[in-house]
């Protein structure tokens, strides 16, 4: 009880310093070297009482060995990528041309760490900026809007890591059971459009604590039903769900065509619909240009009750039997049948919750051409995040990153933004196939001990 | 523990029982559907005529009855599908009533007007050729042991390599072979994954798929589009003399794009080979028992390289169909979930390649179906609308939905798939 009022207690003074909170987050992140440092030295004075150094590389080994594989996977597929974009770069062929191949390779390398300055620089900001816009918003008269500007990248990172994280736990959830939802697009979509209907479509004035909730309510109530039928289909006839769900996606497609350049429309050939109504709005922590909003506590929260329902409740404990051993599960007298459609249910709510978040938290509205890749970028995460919802949300953050600085290498270097899914799908095969690294970076043979992949092969008919 | 055997009998039967249940509702509702077009749909007098280029009216029928007829035979093989014993023909029935229920349709769409009925099975054939070709990669991976779930992904990059390399040799024949090689080498680097490297099937799959969208709209935006490279044109129709002035045959197989012509060789080619010759006999082998296989000496990793890599050059075929023989351009995503609808298709027809053609002929008739009618606009009854173009192209997808849930529970894929064959 005094733990329950403590608690409170903290989420209210959370709540009313939020926006400061988020600032120093965001600095924080911007300056993250700095913060990493003062990270170590925290945790070198605490490691005074226990130990000294031996007990900090243990309490450090054990935290990060597991990260070696996912860290080198991305740095390698990164490495790919650049190879990619250097060998597609029309200037070097020029370069080469005219100037042989000294000059083909310094053109190149010179395009590349543009390319990835302008990456790293849309991801976490300018860290010179943001110092001197310290220092302005001390000194100055302009209140806070130098930082808000400087730490614009960081928060662009964020704000792209919240669908990430939602759509991130719903494959994830989905794999847990052993299933293979990839059809968190539809969701999305669906999700989507039912939350910002319940945001335009009740004209009667609610207030914010009412219609909020209703809105994200619908919208995820909505995604989970839509997936819920690929859940039904596979419990009672064993159509498999990669099939069924990538159908529903296109099915979606089609759907929100019609109703966004039919009965949802606003005006006649925009296929957009009317904006939301300022009570479904979800705020914003900070002014323009930070668009930082509260979904990303949301997916935050999400995390925690998805990682409280896999691992705490015993619906969860079915679920990871079901995906585990399914033919064990039964024996045990566990209903794979419900299990597969709850968890197709839940994956779907949770992936409706990522359109629910861009339409209430960012474009306010839906528009036709709203996908944006971020069902199947989902299953790099949950692979990247070992379906661990941790792991998924930290997954998520440097996916987010990626999103954020690809848009801004786009504009400074003209690069595609599509090297980045590229990228991703380099990240899951380096993922799902370690070998690959090890024998690369000739890294020892693992213990007996890998961690648990839920297998997805059972056939068509299983 | 008899309690809970019999437990689990009885939710198995419940769980057959669904299967059928649906497939009988699903009768019912197309026998009523039918009726309810018939009564609402159409106009007493109306008549349905049937036309050909050469020889002019075929047949005409009366709208209104032909529809009352069929709708009426659909109500009674629901009907007749409740008794046990007629489970055995309950898989002809089935057929029986997508035949009718397809050629129901047409007459509906047709009331009051005429259609060129050659024109629209050739134009069903065109359709069904993509899914044809992606099919039989389906039945090469699957037969020996390999989930192929990345059909999608090398019919893509099938498409735009063919796209690239057609303009860069100006000849759209070197572009179906460059489309090809590279389905070829998708499937490569998916047998890599699937063989060597023991990943998941459904993951190695996945990640093909997602490579070959990231892949393709990068390069066609950073290579493709800057160099020039985007328009090599499409194919033209090539009519094979004599045959093609057959009349009713020969517009419908005799006056066609090369690539349709490439898939009915094939179709008859890997059929044969397959099913007739001793590698097939081996490579089936790879898929049922690898164990049983290798003992006997076939080598069981490298018949799953061959066979997977064969595949992906026939997808990659299939590919090139949709940018070199529709559009004459690349497109992003251009393939549409075809590549799934493919599966399904192959599913559907049992891993066979005459029964995946088959299954392809109907994904392709509701293809051409929804073509015809964004053209023609029939009124919905009650509605009094034309039905909107989205829903429409819903068909296909819906199909293979329904195909997958309604078949899947009797089909039976090989023994071994999805499993990574370890020597011991």
């Amino acid at each position: 009880m005094v733990r329950l009022v403590i608690l409170a207690a903290l989420v209210a003074v959370g709540v009313l310093t939020s926006k400061w909170l988020m600032l120093i987050l965001l600095v924080a992140l911007g300056l993250w070297p700095i913060t990493l440092a003062l990270g170590f030295v925290i945790l070198a004075v605490i490691s005074i009482w226990h130990g000294g150094w031996s007990w900090m590389k243990e309490w450090l080994g054990s935290r990060l060995g597991g990260l070696v594989i996912p860290a080198l996977s991305v740095f390698t597929a990164l490495l790919i990528g650049a190879l990619v974009m250097f060998f597609t770069d029309q200037q070097v062929y020029d370069a080469l041309s005219d100037g042989g191949i000294f000059e083909a390779i310094k053109v190149g390398v010179g395009n590349l760490l543009r390319a990835y300055g302008a990456l790293y620089e849309g991801a976490f900001g300018n860290p010179g900026d943001i110092i001197q816009a310290i220092g302005e918003t001390i000194g100055g008269e302009d209140g806070l809007k130098p930082l808000l500007r400087a730490v614009r990248g960081p928060s662009d990172s964020l704000v792209q890591s919240v669908p990430y994280i939602f759509a991130g736990l719903a494959v994830a959830l989905g794999f847990r059971a052993g299933l293979f939802n990839i059809g968190a697009e539809g969701q999305i979509g669906i999700g989507w459009l039912a939350a910002v209907f319940v945001g335009y479509g009740i004209t009667t004035e609610l207030p914010a604590f009412v219609h909020l909730p209703l809105a994200i309510l619908v919208g995820a109530v909505a995604a989970g039903l839509w997936a819920a039928i690929a859940g039904i289909l596979k419990a009672r006839t064993g159509a498999h769900e990669v099939i069924t769900t990538i159908m529903l996606n296109y099915v979606v497609y089609r759907l929100s065509e019609w109703l966004l350049c039919g009965p949802m429309e606003k005006t006649v050939g925009t296929c957009r619909t009317p904006d939301v109504a300022a009570s479904a709005f979800l705020p914003r922590f900070l002014e323009h240009p930070v668009s930082i909003h509260w979904g990303f506590v949301l997916a935050l929260v999400a995390a925690v009750l998805t990682g409280w329902f896999l691992f705490k409740t015993t619906w969860g404990f079915e679920l990871r039997t079901v995906g585990a051993n399914p033919d064990a599960a039964r024996y045990s007298g566990m209903s794979v049948g419900k299990a597969f459609v709850l968890a197709m249910f839940l994956s779907g709510a949770l992936a409706g919750l990522a359109g629910v978040v861009q339409g209430l938290g960012i474009t306010h509205n839906i528009a036709l051409g709203f996908q944006a890749g971020y069902g199947f970028d989902s299953i790099a995460l949950a692979l990247l995040g070992k379906s661990h919802p941790a792991g998924v949300v930290a997954a998520s953050l440097l996916f987010g990153g990626l999103r954020a600085g690809a848009a801004r290498m786009q504009s400074v270097a003209g690069i595609p933004t599509e090297i980045v899914q590229v990228v991703q799908a380099l990240v899951i095969v380096f993922i799902a196939a370690p070998a690959i690294i090890r024998t690369v970076y000739r890294m020892r043979k693992p213990r007996e001990e890998e961690a648990e992949v839920s297998v997805f092969s059972r056939g068509w008919g299983a | 523990m008899a309690v809970q055997t019999q437990a689990i009998k009885a939710r198995k039967a419940a769980g057959l029982n669904w299967r059928e249940l649906l497939i009988t509702l699903l009768v019912l509702l197309v026998g009523a559907i039918l009726i309810v077009l018939g009564a609402f749909g159409t106009q007493a007098g109306d008549q349905s005529e049937f036309t050909d280029q050469m020889l002019g009216t075929l047949f005409a029928l009366p709208s209104q009855a032909t529809l009352y007829a069929i709708g009426a035979v659909c109500l009674f093989i629901a009907g007749l599908r409740l008794f046990r014993s007629v489970a055995s023909l309950r898989g002809l029935l089935t057929w029986l009533v997508v035949f009718l229920a397809a050629f129901a349709f047409l007459v509906w769409v047709t009331s009051g007007e005429s259609m060129n009925l050659p024109g629209m099975i050739q134009s069903t054939l065109t359709a069904a050729t993509p899914l044809t070709l992606g099919a039989m990669a389906g039945v090469l991976c699957e037969r020996v042991g390999i989930i192929n779930i990345a059909i999608e992904g090398m019919m893509l990059s099938g498409a735009f390599a063919a796209v690239g390399f057609a303009s860069l040799f100006d000849s759209l024949w070197m572009g179906l072979l460059a489309g090809s090689l590279v389905g070829g080498l998708m499937a490569a680097l998916h047998a890599l994954l699937s063989v060597k490297y023991k990943v998941d099937q459904i993951i190695s799959g996945t990640v093909i798929n997602i490579l070959a969208a990231g892949a393709t709209r990068f390069l066609n935006l950073r290579v493709l589009e800057p160099a020039g490279l985007s328009t090599p044109g499409s194919f033209e129709t090539i009519s094979i003399p004599v045959l093609a002035d057959v009349p009713i045959v020969g517009p419908i197989l005799f006056q066609n794009q090369p690539t349709v012509y490439i898939m009915l060789i094939l179709l008859v080619l890997v059929n044969y080979v397959v099913f007739f010759t001793p590698w097939g006999l081996r490579m089936r082998a790879c898929g049922e028992h690898p164990r049983a296989a290798d003992t006997v000496g076939v080598n069981v990793n490298r018949m799953r390289y061959i066979s997977v890599i064969l595949g992906g050059l026939i997808a990659g075929i299939g590919g090139a169909y949709f940018s070199l023989g529709v559009v004459g351009t690349f497109e992003d995503g251009m393939t549409r979930g075809q590549g799934f609808v493919a599966l399904a298709a192959m599913i559907f027809g049992n891993w066979n390649p005459f029964g995946a053609f088959m299954a392809a002929l109907l994904f392709g008739f509701a293809n051409a179906i929804q073509v015809k009618l964004q053209i023609i606009q029939p009124i919905l009854p009650f509605i009094d609308q034309p039905i909107p173009h989205q829903f429409l192209q819903m068909a296909p997808y819906l199909l293979t939905i329904i195909v997958v849930a309604g078949v899947v529970g009797r089909a039976r894929p090989p023994a071994a798939e999805g499993k990574p064959y370890e020597k011991q």
